[in-house]
């Protein structure tokens, strides 16, 4: 199966480095609308706009400030920013072995699977299959869009999932969210139980379905047989301005000269 | 038909119709086209060496019929250096290199007045040299236009720290060249990079610009046609003569210079004729050495 993954790299430990791609584990199944002009179905775009001015601003007049109080703020630079950026890195290097059993899941973040590269296939299964044995999962850092999670790595079924993992700053404090301990009646615990009992089930996720989604396809299903399209009206193709990184870096110059002549 | 033979740099030369006036509304006869390449000449060279010579001849002077010659005549002498060029499909042509002084003797006795180089030497085809804006006004608008548009220009590239150098067209346009001199740098990038900068430049002054060669869209505006960082085209070599009523010549400025004239709306200047540039030349040096040798690579690609 030859996929298309977000990343390619090795994961490495000790002395094994193993090839693999990263590719999603779940798309997200909400139905996503374009923002169309009423008057003639343009699509519309979003646009940064000054209240004050009351207009657009272009990118080239944007900073961003870290707000410390009503209308006081901590300038920051796109440099600034970048220079803090992890480097980029090819490798998920396991740090420890883990039981992913001790990890709450409120730690999870985003799932994803590895699929094996060419040449890695052997050491891949290798390593899945001795995940699996000790019950055990890997725990790594890894650079991802500039970013750098903390990630658990665990065998499911002969292939690796990863899985991102919020860092321990990001999970609120829930000490005040039990109730403290007042006497309760025995009886009302035995109720409880009971019911609990007879409710209990497998996991089945394919008995549920997001109603919602489900009925807006339904709809759009029913108006594309009725034909209820309308059509954005025959735009200007905008031209290719060349690589993004050179008209971001033109954009930003070209202000600069401006206000300077 | 006169005919006179010379001697130069030992190499004999027959020379034609001396005292033919090619520029007839002036007063510039053959003689004299001779003598202005001649001593303009050690400039010149080093901006035409090893790159196919395009020929553009006005053999009855610049009011009449002239044509392009690509193919090297079959009639050159021996000691014309040659290169072959390919045309694509196997095909090769033979083009003369203008590599030294009785070479460029024997193209001005073709009245060869304007001499068009590519970007790039015959043995480098894919790597330019440099990177060219070709500022060219649209009706309604002015060499001073160009100038304007080009020290724009200028700061844009400062900014990237790529240095520019500019000359007249010699016509109604001004050329910037940012040097290269790298051999990893194709036409493919300073095709990408200058059509970026053209964007750029005509979101920014609308007014003032347009990136697009379509006549309605230059209309009081500067064109800068950046299509010309191409393999198969070429430019007016920097101090070769243009074939207009007057003995015009394509010519280097410095910015300081440009400014100056732009400053003060003046556009005469900005006209340099061929008396005027062998003074200048002799005086100032070459202004243009550095498009030759400074060597700059294009960032953000």
């Amino acid at each position: 199966m030859a996929v298309q993954g977000i990343w390619s790299g090795t994961i490495s430990f000790s002395l094994v480095a193993i090839p693999v791609q990263l590719v999603k584990a779940v798309e997200p199944g909400r139905v996503s609308f374009r923002m169309l002009h009423l008057k003639d179905y343009s699509p519309l775009r979003r646009r940064m706009y000054c209240p004050e001015e009351e207009k657009a601003v272009p990118p080239d007049e944007i900073i961003r400030g870290y707000e410390i109080g009503p209308e006081r703020y901590i300038l920051i630079t796109d440099e600034e920013l970048e220079s803090l950026s992890p480097e980029r890195s090819r490798t998920i290097e396991i740090i420890e072995f883990i039981d992913m059993k001790e990890v709450d899941p409120i730690y999870y973040d985003h799932p994803y699977y590895l699929v094996p590269s060419k040449g890695g296939e052997k050491a891949y299964r290798l390593l899945a299959e001795a995940m699996h044995r000790t019950n055990k999962a890997g725990l790594a850092k890894f650079v991802l869009a500039e970013r750098e999670y903390l990630v658990a790595i665990r065998s499911v079924e002969g292939a690796l999932a990863l899985i991102t993992l919020h860092y321990s700053d990001e999970i609120l404090p829930d000490e005040d969210i039990s109730p403290k301990e007042r006497g309760i009646d025995v009886e009302e615990k035995t109720r409880i139980k009971k019911s609990i009992r007879q409710m209990t089930a497998g996991f089945d996720p394919r008995k549920y379905a997001d109603e919602r989604r489900t009925k807006i396809m339904d709809i759009l299903k029913k108006k594309v047989k009725e034909k209820a399209l309308v059509e954005a009206p025959e735009m200007e193709r905008e031209e290719e301005e060349g690589p993004a990184d050179l008209v971001s870096a033109l954009q930003k110059i070209m202000g600069k000269v401006k206000k300077s002549r | 038909m006169s005919r006179r033979v010379f001697e130069i740099a030992g190499k004999r030369l027959s020379l034609s119709n001396l005292d033919k006036d090619l520029y007839p509304s002036y007063g510039f006869t053959k003689a004299h086209i001779l003598e202005y390449y001649r001593r303009i000449s050690k400039f010149i060279l080093p901006h035409l060496k090893d790159r196919p010579l395009t020929l553009k001849r006005y053999p009855e002077g610049v009011a009449k019929a002239f044509f392009y010659e690509k193919r090297c005549p079959s009639h050159s002498p021996e000691w014309v250096r040659t290169a072959e060029i390919n045309l694509g499909d196997k095909e090769l042509m033979r083009v003369c290199l203008i590599n030294d002084i009785e070479s460029l003797m024997w193209v001005e006795n073709l009245a060869s007045l304007e001499l068009h180089v590519p970007l790039s030497r015959a043995a480098s085809p894919e790597t330019p040299d440099s990177m060219v804006f070709d500022l060219d006004p649209g009706d309604e608008a002015d060499i001073l236009d160009c100038g304007r548009v080009a020290l724009i220009l200028r700061d844009l590239l400062s900014e990237l720290r790529l240095s520019s150098y500019v000359k007249t067209s010699g016509k109604k346009g001004l050329h910037v060249y940012v040097p290269l001199n790298r051999n990893d740098t194709t036409f493919e990038d300073t095709k990408k990079f200058s059509k970026a900068v053209a964007g750029i430049m005509e979101k920014h002054y609308p007014d003032l610009v347009t990136a697009r060669m379509a006549k309605e869209y230059r209309k009081a505006k500067v064109f800068i046609n950046w299509s010309q960082n191409d393999p198969s085209k070429t430019m007016i070599c920097v101090y070769s003569l243009r074939a207009l009523e007057k003995p015009v010549v394509s010519f280097p400025l410095a910015w300081k210079e440009l400014e100056k004239f732009v400053g003060k709306d003046d556009p005469e200047r900005l006209r340099v004729m061929a008396p005027e540039a062998l003074r200048v030349a002799e005086k100032e040096g070459d202004l243009f050495r550095d498009v030759l040798v400074k060597k700059q690579k294009l960032p953000h690609l």
